[in-house]
């Protein structure tokens, strides 16, 4: 992990968290647009966003360069949004911000090294401005209409005396019905224009209509004068199911805002709300805790969420380190109102890190703040009681609304405003998976202890059913838990289409199918890999290189590449599958043969273990190295990858008509029911829900093929017999058929009986893989899924029954 | 294994431990030693080469073990109570436990006492050994971990 200050290193975690999902969003609005190949209000206003709160983040933690670059983009969405510019080169943008994001992926993972330098971004912002200003300067006669409602700001300052029915004038221009609100901020709140376009961005979103006065106040720092003496005006139009008071109330509830009056509604209406009461509390940190300002900064973020109005001094605690000698001088002065109460707050106040004591000020009317609100009110009162009376029905209704409205707010604040999700650090969820594994393991070693042998203990027994069925529901819900729907790494594949699609010169669709397939948390992250060196090398080696050679063989002019997903029984399957021209088994062999990676005669291999040749390591058919694959490494990757999780892969192809990758994984990696079976001296464990039925055989069940191989008749049906003591060269107890137990398993549709010397019992067990070095000796395709530990401290192997039938 | 750990043993030394096999001695530099425990029930692992006895449970992890004896081509001998597991731990993470018939002493080696293995045509000479040690009249083999435990 890179070297951040003491202090901000336990938000490392959580900024990369928030901005990798940001990064992934926006990829994932990019991808959308780029589709839709427009610009949608939408779109712009969640990119700018987005941007925003890296930025924002960024700064922060004092990754100037990340956010520099954000700032950059968030500018020329700005451009974007406000002028309206007509964007001719759209690839070019899109380029942009695919590459900035991809930078900024890049940083982050960078942040999670040891040596971490801050990358320097200028070449992609000096392109990035360029464009910005090409745009801007592009557009000017759009730029000319759409700043008419604008022009309306300085006419508007050239008044500033403006008095109520002057400004209703000016502000019923911008829609029929809006209504209009002066809002005043907190004395000394300083950077009233950034109040106030926070005040806009919290209301926008109930809002379809909004205008507000002055209209310059993110770009001019200057509005503060103006806001401070005039107030801050803001017209707008509710969306179809918010009403005026929804939005009166986010007004209120906005940090620094005193007060506020309804100048107008629909019309014309007058409607002041007195600031409430402020609860003032001191707050002083430990000796020697250092940063103080940021310190303090925690402890408003810990209670900003349920105070409905808060303010502190000092202010500029986020942006001024010095303001820690302040805060060291004269502690740290929180105003705050809470629907929770004044105790609960000061409560999580004193839960804060690094608070040494709270020092209770000022509590409720008698705050200083409020005071000061009250005699600002007087004067807003005399005011408006000038400005029209008949309009006093109106502030009637809206105070009743108003009404209707405040008992709700505290039942929001816990329901509504409360997220209910959470996210966890998955350390701690992988403590939990493997603590419920050993719960496991000791309920077996009690309930099957030697020692109860022979006992006739009936309640013991009921206590450990009981025990069994609580245990498996604790399994089951750490499981699901930890479960995630493929869509995310699927949605990942659809940028590198993307951006092949446009490297090779290749049209491509790529479609999903059963993408809400979920699967553990643990997979999806080693799942990334493989899937994107599969979907490459579809696109790469799979798919013809131009639409004639396509056409030419009767298919569609434009590929495309199948991400399909689905459970069967215990496991997820996952198939990559592309309609290519498929792999040519005679350029494998040759290849195979040219690098030495042939153990038997060419005539002897199956189509199947040809295709499959091309997982080993240092193979590829490609003659070319292209930038995306050809290199051999990918497709052993993808199967150590996919192997490191427990599961399979496989390569199935037609020549000219495609390939598919078939991956298998188990659905949970960590504990299998499973019969355990002894074979000599081993203890093997069947995963249960492979196990059809297991039986004594009779002579007359047992026939021989013309080579001598035995078969087993069941019920009409015949099935192979494996006998396992000779897969695994082990010495059994017993090699008469008829004294051992015969198993009968199926897998993906294939079924043999397998021999062994005896069942010893049902268990749960916790798979453990197995170590890299024997995976070396390829043990998953010897039939062997993983190892366990028995109650007893002995070691079990279990078994793949897939791989068993399939090989021997 | 990093070249410049190699390097700083070859200039500065370090701590060693000692085992034998029949009469050799071989030594494995101490930062790879986890722990050395007694023979115990070994899990056979079907299908894999000889030299690999199967695994072991250390304490709820499954370790691989691995016949130092038959690594070297070497017949096995009986187990007795000198017989002793030594658990190697990897920069990965990775542990394996190797088989000798009996640890001698942990001894710290001096840079003069290292020196290099002489260079052979025969690609497969001297393929575990790292070095070799000569310190108190005795010559000692220095293991290659990785490659004992990689090399297929």
């Amino acid at each position: 992990m890179a070297k951040f200050e003491a202090g901000m290193e336990s938000m490392v975690d959580m900024y990369i968290f928030e901005t990798t999902s940001l990064l992934e969003q926006l990829d994932q609005i990019l991808m959308k647009t780029e589709n839709a190949s427009s610009f949608g209000e939408e779109e712009i206003n969640e990119i700018f966003r987005i941007m925003h709160t890296i930025k924002g983040s960024s700064a922060m933690m004092g990754l100037e360069n990340m956010s520099h670059l954000a700032h950059k983009i968030e500018d020329m969405f700005f451009i974007i949004r406000e002028d309206n510019p007509v964007i001719n080169s759209k690839n070019v943008l899109f380029d942009l911000v695919f590459t900035a994001s991809d930078l900024l992926k890049a940083e982050i993972d960078l942040l999670q090294e040891e040596e971490y330098s801050a990358t320097d971004f200028d070449g992609h912002m000096a392109k990035i401005e360029a464009y910005a200003n090409a745009l801007k300067s592009g557009s000017d006669a759009n730029v000319a209409d759409t700043s008419a409602p604008a022009a309306a700001a300085p006419a508007a300052k050239a008044a500033p005396a403006a008095d109520t029915s002057e400004m209703i004038k000016v502000m019923s221009n911008g829609g029929e019905s809006m209504t209009t609100v002066r809002i005043h901020f907190e004395d000394d709140c300083k950077m009233e224009n950034l109040r106030a376009l926070l005040v806009v961005n919290n209301i926008r979103n109930e809002c379809a209509a909004l205008n507000f006065e002055p209209a310059d106040i993110e770009e001019n720092a200057d509005t503060s004068k103006y806001i401070i003496d005039n107030g801050f005006d803001v017209s707008f139009r509710p969306v179809v199911d918010a009403e005026v008071s929804d939005v009166l109330e986010i007004i209120a509830n906005s940090a620094n805002v005193k007060s506020y009056e309804v100048i107008s509604e629909g019309g014309a209406t007058v409607k002041e709300v007195p600031a409430y009461t402020l609860t003032t509390i001191k707050v002083t940190f430990e000796e020697d805790c250092k940063m103080e300002n940021l310190r303090a900064l925690l402890v408003v973020n810990n209670i900003r969420e349920e105070c409905d109005e808060i303010a502190f001094s000092p202010e500029d605690i986020e942006e001024n380190a010095e303001t820690s000698k302040d805060i060291i001088e004269n502690g740290f002065t929180v105003h705050f109102r809470s629907s929770y109460g004044d105790e609960a707050i000061i409560d999580a106040v004193r839960k804060t890190p690094n608070v040494k004591n709270v020092e209770i000020i000022k509590t409720g009317a008698d705050a200083p703040v409020a005071a000061k609100a009250d005699v600002k009110l007087e004067k807003a009162a005399e005011k408006s009681a000038e400005a029209a009376s008949e309009t006093a029905a109106v502030a009637a209704k809206v105070a009743e609304a108003k009404k209707a409205a405040e008992p709700k707010a505290p039942v929001a604040a816990t329901g509504g405003a409360k997220q209910s999700l959470i996210s966890v650090n998955l350390n701690k969820l992988d403590q939990l998976v493997d603590m419920v594994g050993e719960i496991v393991i000791t309920e077996a070693m009690v309930t099957s202890n030697p020692d109860l042998k022979g006992l006739r203990l009936d309640n013991f027994q009921k206590a450990a059913r009981q025990l069994r069925k609580l245990n498996s529901e604790l399994q089951e819900i750490v499981m699901s838990i930890r479960m995630v729907p493929l869509s995310g790494a699927f949605n990942k594949m659809t940028r590198i289409v993307r951006d092949m699609k446009v490297k090779l010169g290749k049209d491509v669709d790529l479609v999903f199918e059963g993408e809400e397939t979920e699967v553990d948390k643990s997979v999806i992250d080693n799942l990334n890999d493989p899937l994107m060196h599969m979907v490459r090398n579809s696109m790469d080696h799979g798919i013809e290189e131009t639409q004639e050679e396509r056409i030419a063989k009767g298919k569609p002019g434009k590929g495309t590449i199948t991400l399909s997903a689905y459970n069967s029984s215990s496991e997820v399957i996952i198939v990559v599958a592309d309609d290519g021209s498929g792999i040519d088994p005679e350029k494998v062999l040759n290849k195979a043969e040219k690098n030495g990676l042939l153990t038997k005669a060419r005539t002897e291999y199956t189509d199947k273990e040809v295709f499959n040749m091309i997982m080993l390591p240092g193979f590829s058919t490609n003659e070319q190295v292209t930038e995306f694959s050809g290199r051999g490494v990918g497709m052993d990757v993808v199967k150590k990858n996919i192997e490191k999780i427990g599961g399979s892969v496989s390569v199935d192809s037609k020549w000219g008509e495609g390939t598919q990758f078939i991956i298998k994984i188990p659905l949970s990696l960590s504990i299998v029911d499973g019969m355990e079976v002894s074979v000599g001296q081993s203890i093997f464990t069947i995963p249960i829900n492979s196990i059809k039925e297991s039986f004594k055989l009779k002579p007359h069940q047992l026939l021989k093929d013309t080579d001598g191989r035995e078969m087993i008749m069941i019920r009409g049906e015949c099935y192979p017999l494996i006998r396992l003591y000779d897969v695994y060269d082990l010495t059994p107890a017993t090699t008469d058929l008829f004294e051992g137990i015969i198993i009968l398993v199926e897998s993906e549709g294939k079924w043999a009986c397998i021999l062994a010397d005896e069942l010893i019992g049902e268990q749960q067990v916790v798979v453990k893989p197995f170590s890299p070095m024997l995976n070396n000796f390829n043990v998953k395709q010897n039939g062997m899924a993983g190892c366990s530990i028995l109650g007893d401290g002995s070691i079990t192997i279990i078994l793949d029954v897939g791989n068993i039938i399939a090989d021997f | 294994m990093s070249e410049e750990y190699t390097k700083n043993f070859m200039n500065e030394g370090g701590e060693v431990l000692l085992f034998n096999i029949d009469e050799t001695l071989y030594g494995i530099e101490i930062k790879y030693i986890n722990e050395i425990i007694s023979i115990e029930q070994i899990t056979v692992v079907p299908k894999v080469p000889e030299y690999i006895k199967g695994v072991i449970n250390l304490r709820g992890k499954v370790v691989p073990i691995i016949s130092v004896r038959r690594r070297f081509g070497k017949e096995e001998i009986p187990y007795d109570e000198r017989t002793c597991i030594i658990v190697l731990e990897f920069d990965d993470g990775n542990q394996v436990g190797i088989i000798v018939d009996r640890v001698r002493e942990v001894t710290n080696v001096k840079p003069d006492e290292i020196c290099e293995t002489p260079d052979c045509k025969n690609v497969n000479a001297n393929r575990y050994i790292k070095n070799i040690i000569e310190s108190g009249g005795e010559i000692k083999q220095l293991l290659n971990c990785e490659k004992l435990i990689s090399d297929l």
